[in-house]
């Protein structure tokens, strides 16, 4: 479907990626979305397939961001995504809460997912440079992604009239104004809804700002 | 391009919270956009089946082989016990029939699958033509009720192991018969 803009602005991404449609195609769950992601876990531990389903809508784009930013290739990001979760069937009965945070024993599990698939395909050996790099190094790059991680997942908390006004302002290149016309909105609206998501992703991500 | 920072918030936050939205701020821009999941990923993936692994094809045949050793070698060791183990006689019964036929029936003590073995030693019977053979059955009031099995007779004297896998108070004698036929040719006193 092609999206006529009220605008004259560059879309470089992909514009319908509003909430409704994306959630459309994932099996709609019951009362699991109350749940914890560690409550979730516990459920997919005795079989249970909605709270698999939930778990999968909180965390399938996070995954995938992680692979692709790891592996650079998108079948193997996918891949890599798929595996993520079969090895959360697999190891949900392994998961206890007591030893940390559902979403830092998710990640583990998409980074080993991610570690298997280069050990199968390893990347090319680069060059040896003249000068070091100015790019990050292992560190750094493993904190970005990590960051990245806890974003993508706090994203998915947000309503979606909140998330599709973050998500035109920061990677469509909308300014506010634009945000409003396009989605034919007050412009009050759309900054009553930025701040709030704003606020909630503080919320979600709190010690991530200390 | 990211956003203006000023433009998302506006100017009358306290210092505090506006720093906080502005390190939300700089951690949005920095994890760019979550990817769109394609069509194989829109829905979540089935549990993982139980994973087969084949058994290497060159070891096939040796696996096979250490089978058949191992078959062999229990079926030899259940004879070997079998064979010195006589199971306990609970009872005997002589059996007499006309013209000098004569058999003994002995009963051994019920086994752990409830059946009680037997063993028959019987003399005096004419062989049967090809084709036909005795059988012994349980009997009440005089009826043929439950059959215990069938042999045939090729010598003067001839062990026969049976097997009665009924309870035993439910009837009140053995007979043995001419396959398809009602007449006793051998009958057990009442049990």
């Amino acid at each position: 479907m092609e999206l006529v803009l009220p605008l004259p602005v560059r879309l470089p991404l992909h514009v319908p990626l509003l909430g409704g449609a994306r959630t459309a195609s994932i099996i709609s769950v019951s009362q699991a979305d109350a749940l914890s992601d560690g409550e979730l876990i516990e459920r997919i531990a005795a079989d249970d397939h909605d709270a698999f389903a939930e778990l999968y809508r909180r965390y399938a784009r996070a995954v995938l961001g992680l692979s692709l930013r790891r592996l650079g290739d998108r079948g193997r990001a996918e891949d890599a995504a798929q595996e993520t979760f079969a090895s959360v069937w697999r190891s949900a009965r392994r998961y206890d809460r007591s030893r940390g945070p559902a979403a830092a024993w998710l990640y583990t599990i998409a980074r080993n997912a991610v570690v298997d698939s280069l050990r199968r395909s390893p990347e090319p050996p680069a060059d040896v440079p003249e000068s070091p790099s100015g790019e990050p190094g292992p560190e750094d790059r493993a904190e970005a992604a990590w960051s990245a991680w806890r974003v993508h997942r706090a994203l998915e908390t947000l309503p979606a009239t909140e998330r599709e006004v973050i998500e035109l302002a920061y990677w469509s290149g909308l300014s506010q104004s634009e945000v409003a016309g396009f989605l034919g909105v007050p412009l009050g609206t759309v900054k009553t809804r930025t701040r709030s998501a704003l606020h909630r992703l503080a919320s979600e991500i709190g010690e991530e700002l200390g | 391009m990211s956003p203006d920072f000023d433009e998302l918030v506006g100017d009358d936050l306290a210092a505090a919270e506006r720093e906080r939205l502005e390190r939300v701020h700089a951690l949005l821009v920095a994890a760019g956009l979550p990817p769109e999941l394609p069509p194989r990923l829109a829905s979540p993936p089935p549990p993982p089946q139980a994973p087969v692994i084949p058994f290497p094809r060159r070891y096939r045949t040796a696996a096979a082989g250490v089978a058949a050793v191992l078959a062999v070698a229990l079926l030899g060791t259940g004879y070997v016990i079998g064979r010195g183990t006589t199971p306990e006689e609970a009872f005997a019964l002589p059996m007499t029939g006309a013209g000098g036929a004569k058999a003994e029936l002995v009963v051994f003590a019920k086994d752990a699958a409830g059946n009680w073995p037997m063993e028959l030693t019987v003399s005096g019977l004419e062989p049967l033509p090809a084709g036909s053979v005795y059988e012994l059955w349980l009997t009440k009031h005089g009826e043929l009720t439950e059959s215990c099995g069938t042999f045939s007779v090729s010598a003067a004297e001839t062990e026969v192991p049976l097997n009665a896998p009924y309870r035993l108070r439910d009837y009140d004698g053995w007979v043995v018969v001419e396959h398809g036929s009602t007449n006793p040719v051998l009958r057990t006193a009442a049990i």
